[in-house]
């Protein structure tokens, strides 16, 4: 298996990749490095911009009862596939559905699917990771093989078999076998980051004195490993928002993810693909959806990654 | 070095078999049982016995896994049990449509991403840097799936339909027999869209990594004293700059492979192109564990294969790498 | 006054002449074209080529080209000769006897004799075949060669559909040769290897590639001469309407053998010179209920105990019976190109019955008789709806059903599975508690038999009823068509008053021609036939 990983320096572009050079003294000292950091986050227009569309996503997901002019789940009948027009902004599809609450309602299960699935991969591939580079030796040894071996699958070949495993369902239930089905496929991520981190710091002096102090193990990962790792975290963390969102419209766009009636832009997309001559807006505005999400996440990501790492501008 | 390649090309094959030994695995604990669908309505016990008992399904999943390893390594990559027929023959009916798919995609990407990502290296925070660059983002935000849904709706169904929606017309000499469409001009009318849709999104990355990591060369110590020496930009930005951004940038495309057969599968859905992406998904669907077998052992080899050649594009980039 | 000069003399004739000649050149432009290559698309694959025991339309479809049996059916019930040019039925109904072609053979060039035609039946009705044909097979008693040329088959008991059942009951009786058949294995006859698959009919297999395409080309020796016109038929398999659209509208196809009901509209505007055939449906869309279920808990146990929801007759009278708008479905899944029907025979079926004013739509009473079964607002009802993905519409009944559930202050929770799941679930006495599918087309009631449990393994609701078993067999045994009706009355009212089966509306099938395919005659799914058909170009 290729170690492009480990010697790719910050720089890298599209989804998120491991950061494995830990920007110096970031938690070693809270207090200035954070707050420069947060004063070239203001600056940046990139990241301004992705915030910003963040936040609006994220408002309108959490205020989607509000917002949404009706349910994205009621269906009217006697109003299959009606143009756009003042009740319906974005026309209704073939079940009379409310396609502008459909999109509304849809970034819902878009944000909690990307980030529930990233915590997820996050609470598993941290500690993994930090297990791996610390303790080193025949655990290092296991806990690598088994995220090569998740590394080694094509991404959407592992997640399509293990959505078929669970069973593709609707509701809360589905939206949970999504979520694991990503979180799945991203651990190995966060563990060879954190790992390549812990390796950089293991055998620096502070460390070595903080063993002989005598301070337990737990201690000095926690307190002292763990912050110099935080800042690639975060900006893989953005960016890897970005990616599950796209690999769950993916799923759902095969049948494979979110089902109906959940909305869902990926499954919307699809299942009005076919009537995208006469009602071409009912498949563009959910494309649109996850266009402009993945972007917000992307922009906010990159303009992180800057903020963070200067050098790297 | 060719020590090097031969281990390599050694060690492809614990890689392959675990690949395709997990998904054995997988399969079989997916709930449905082929056998029920194949029968249907004319489901009988005895029959559902009999057919278990001619692919060996009653045996234990281990046994089953090397039966079929045996078989494999005298060319037979098994028999489907939906349809009878044998998996090499569909996976290589197959394997020219996705082949010219990602490789057409590919080129599209490069030929988008060398002069963009070089333009946003060179005149950095120029208007023409942010184009690029906003692009890019754009390129990356996109699924692929959007951009093929665009790309109908101004090309199949918008003027006047110069481009058919889907379908799929072979080169010659890929078709099996002489009942396909074969035409090179119908080819590449059906094959253009799908790698346009394909080929954005790997755009986007190239450039956004070729950019970033030749100006992480550009600023290193030796692009410097070279500059010193005297040389002109050009010379320098071509030979050394260009060169070694190449590394994390090739890197990072062999990593991306995973997405690129997930970006495969998906765009051959949408233009219902017979390729191995439609294959492997209608495979896994219908429980075809043979099929998704072969499925498996292909997208496997793939991934591996081009792992091996990222590695060895290494040493043409920089010469300092060398492998023992 | 002259008499008129010779050349006046000729205009007349003349005219008389070259106006004839007209007319004729006329009648000729309608006069068959011989050769030429009829493009076919398929929606789903052929399973494989043993017609005695592959399942599935498409391969039906191929079977009656390539094969032939003894008698065919026409779209208004006749019976016509296939390769067997005559026929006599004794007075009792008890034997059939049969009189062949002289010059019918197989395409190995065997004949096509009595003792082919016993051999096919035998095989048929060899459990050791596992044929899904052998059940209608059930009267014959046995087959007997009379002459070369002479078979005759000895039933049971009287059965109205013997001759339905040779003719149209799924593919028919296909006739296979003896030879060939001893000649090359089953698994080559499957896979359609070149000079395995053999049969009598007008065209010959040449090639199968399982997913891609079928080649058959015109049998010279077929027994109808001058037949068939076409050199060669390809069949395509396409699965997504789209796709089937757009090379429909390139011309790159000539003739859609079944196309989605949900895109017919569609194509109409994409191809205004389409020719679209249908019929009044044959096929049923259901919203079959779960009557028992096994009462240890082991699927296909024969001890039943009720299910937990449906097992109640008011409950399934309530949701089936009133609570579903059947209209409103028609209206929304098939925009009104379906007819709504409570029947558990389709309109377009023989011997089917109007029972629409059992089962009106009313809310009022569906919820009365949820409540004497004990569910209100305090005690609400829910339950599952499955439908499968093989069919888009499946999904959007299942929502409309929903939403009318949803007025009864019922709970109905959509589940999506592919197709094998549901197959699972469904053959396999797995747990599901309502979904929606459409089944095999019928032909006659007989032909699809909604049997009990004990008698049928697919009987998916699974219910224990054996008066309905009793009632198909009294139908079936009947000889007088008028006593039949009244007897098909009964098992229609039977079936609705107890709910075994739900059927929500007939499920419409399209066939779509080019202009310039001529000479095919429309028989719905039953009878697929290319032997008269021609190209117009």
């Amino acid at each position: 298996m290729s170690n492009g990983g480990e010697s790719a320096t910050g720089a890298l572009g599209g989804a998120e990749f491991p950061l494995d050079v830990a920007a110096p003294g970031l938690g070693a000292r809270p207090g200035s490095p954070v707050r420069e950091a947060i004063r070239r986050l203001r600056a940046s227009r990139t990241a301004v911009l992705g915030a910003a569309i963040v936040a609006t996503l994220v408002l309108g997901a959490i205020g989607a009862d509000v917002l949404a002019p009706g349910s994205p789940i009621e269906s009217d009948q006697s109003q299959t596939f009606a143009p756009p027009s003042a009740d319906h902004p974005l026309g209704t599809d073939q079940l009379g559905r409310d396609m502008l609450s459909r999109v509304i309602h849809g970034s819902r299960v878009s944000l909690v699917v990307g980030v529930s699935s990233v915590i997820l991969a996050l609470g598993l591939g941290v500690p993994l990771g930090l297990i791996a580079g610390y303790l080193g030796g025949r655990v290092d040894g296991l806990v690598m093989r088994a995220m090569d071996l998740i590394l080694a699958f094509p991404v959407y070949l592992l997640a399509i078999i293990i959505m078929i495993m669970f069973t593709p369902t609707a509701g809360l239930l589905g939206t949970i076998k999504v979520v694991g089905a990503i979180a799945i496929v991203r651990v190995p991520i966060y563990a060879r980051l954190v790992r390549g981190s812990v390796l950089s710091i293991k055998e620096k002096e502070f460390i070595e004195a903080c063993r002989a102090l005598g301070v337990r193990d737990g201690v000095i990962l926690l307190r002292h490993v763990l912050p110099n790792c935080l800042a690639p975290i975060i900006v893989t963390t953005t960016l890897g928002i970005a990616t599950a969102i796209i690999v769950e419209a993916t799923l759902s766009f095969l049948g494979l993810g979110t089902q109906p009636p959940t909305p869902s832009w990926g499954w919307d997309l699809k299942a009005n693909v076919a009537f995208i001559q006469a009602n071409p807006w009912l498949s563009l505005f959910p494309g649109l959806a996850i266009f402009v999400t993945v972007l917000g996440f992307n922009l906010f990501g990159d303009g992180l990654r800057d903020a963070l790492d200067p050098r790297l501008k | 070095m060719r020590a090097y390649v031969l281990r390599r090309l050694v060690q492809i094959v614990p890689t392959v078999l675990m690949i395709t030994f997990v998904v054995f695995l997988m399969m079989q604990s997916i709930p449905g049982d082929p056998v029920v669908a194949l029968l249907g309505d004319a489901y009988t016990e005895e029959d559902a016995e009999r057919i278990r008992e001619a692919y060996g399904l009653d045996r234990p999943v281990v046994e089953q896994y090397l039966i079929w390893l045996g078989k494999l390594v005298r060319g037979d990559w098994g028999v489907s049990i939906l349809t009878g027929r044998p998996v090499l023959q569909d996976v290589l009916v197959r394997l020219p449509v996705t082949l010219e798919l990602v490789v057409l995609s590919m080129g599209i990407a490069l030929l988008i991403a060398v002069p963009a990502g070089i333009i946003g290296a060179l005149r950095r925070n120029t208007w023409a840097d942010y184009a690029a660059t906003s692009a890019a983002m754009v390129g990356v935000s996109i699924p692929e799936f959007f951009v093929g849904v665009l790309l109908l709706l101004a090309f199949s169904f918008g003027l006047q339909g110069v481009l058919p929606s889907s379908g799929w017309i072979y080169l010659p000499g890929t078709c099996p027999n002489m009942v396909c469409g074969v035409s090179l001009w119908g080819n590449l009318q059906h094959v253009l869209m799908p790698a346009i849709a394909l080929g954005i999104g790997r755009a986007a990355i190239l450039t956004r990594l070729l950019r970033a990591s030749m100006l992480e060369v550009i600023r290193t110590e030796y692009v410097t004293t070279a500059r010193a020496k005297g040389l002109g930009e050009r010379p320098v930005v071509l030979k050394h700059a260009f060169k070694n951004a190449l590394i994390p940038t090739v890197t990072v495309m062999g990593l991306q492979v995973g997405f690129l057969i997930g970006g495969a599968i998906v765009v051959e859905t949408l233009f219902a192109m017979p390729g191995l992406g439609t294959f492997g998904i209608d495979a896994i669907i219908a429980r075809d564990y043979q099929q998704v077998q072969g499925f498996a052992l292909i997208t496997a080899l793939a991934f591996v294969l081009i792992n091996l050649f990222v590695d060895l594009l290494y040493t043409l980039l920089d010469p300092r790498i060398r492998y023992a | 006054m002259t008499r008129p000069s010779f050349p006046t003399a000729l205009i007349a004739p003349l005219a008389l002449t070259v106006s004839l000649l007209l007319v004729s050149s006329a009648a000729l432009a309608q006069t068959p074209k011989r050769g030429g290559t009829l493009r076919v698309s398929y929606g789903n694959e052929i399973s494989h080529l043993d017609f005695h025991t592959a399942p599935g339309y498409e391969m039906m479809w191929v079977a009656m080209n390539v094969g032939c049996g003894l008698v065919n059916i026409t779209p208004d019930g006749k019976f016509v000769g296939d390769a067997a040019e005559s026929w006599k039925i004794s007075a009792d109904h008890l034997t059939y006897t049969f009189k062949l072609r002289p010059n019918a053979v197989f395409h190995d060039g065997t004949p096509v004799d009595a003792a082919a035609v016993k051999f096919s039946i035998d095989r048929l009705m060899d459990p050791a075949t596992k044929s899904g044909m052998r059940s209608f097979y059930e009267p014959v008693h046995s087959v007997e060669v009379l002459d070369p040329r002479t078979v005759q088959v000895r039933l049971k008991h009287p059965y109205a559909f013997f001759l339905h059942m040779l003719a149209a009951y799924r593919t028919g009786l296909v006739l296979y040769s003896p030879t060939a058949t001893q000649k090359f294995t089953l698994e080559e006859r499957k896979q359609g290897k070149p000079g395995a698959v053999v049969g009598c009919g007008p065209f010959r297999l040449v090639e199968w590639v399982k997913g891609g395409h079928l080649v058959m080309e015109r049998f010279d020796k077929y027994f109808v001469p001058g037949l068939p016109y076409l050199d060669r038929v390809v069949i395509r398999t396409i699965k997504d309407p789209v796709t089937e659209m757009a090379a429909f509208k390139a011309g790159e196809i000539d003739f859609i053998a079944s196309f989605s009901p949900e895109h017919i509209d569609t194509l109409k505007a994409q191809s205004p010179n389409a020719v679209i055939m249908t019929g009044k449906e044959t096929t049923p869309m259901l919203a079959a209920m779960k009557v028992t279920v096994p009462k240890d808990g082991k699927p296909m146990s024969k001890e039943r105990a009720p299910h937990p929801i449906f097992g109640d007759l008011r409950v399934r009278k309530a949701i089936g019976c009133y609570g579903i708008d059947r209209q409103e479905i028609v209206r929304i899944a098939f925009k009104g190109k379906a007819t709504p029907w409570v029947g558990m025979n389709p309109p377009g079926t023989l011997d089917t019955v109007d029972v629409n004013a059992m089962c009106p739509y009313d809310p009022a009473k569906a919820k009365a008789m949820l409540a004497e079964a004990g569910y209100g607002p305090s005690r609400p009802l829910t339950f599952e709806l499955m439908a499968d993905t093989e069919k888009s519409v499946f999904n959007v009944i299942a929502t409309v059903i929903k939403e009318q559930m949803a007025r009864l202050g019922v709970t109905a929770n959509i589940r999506l599975v592919d197709k094998v799941s549901w197959m699972n679930s469904t053959l396999q006495d797995g747990p599901w508690d309502m979904y929606v599918e459409d089944l095999l087309s019928l032909i006659t009631l007989d032909s699809n038999a909604y049997l009990s449990n004990s008698t049928s393994t697919w009987s998916h609701p699974r219910h224990n009823d054996k008066r309905v078993d009793e009632l198909y067999a009294r139908y079936a045994r009947e000889m007088d068509a008028e006593k039949r009706k009244a007897i098909a009355r009964e098992l229609q009212e039977f079936m609705v008053e107890n709910m075994y089966w739900n059927n929500i509306s007939g499920s419409p099938f399209y066939m779509v021609a080019q202009p310039w395919m001529k000479g095919y005659t429309y028989n719905a799914e039953f009878e697929v036939h290319y032997e008269r058909v021609w190209l117009d170009r």
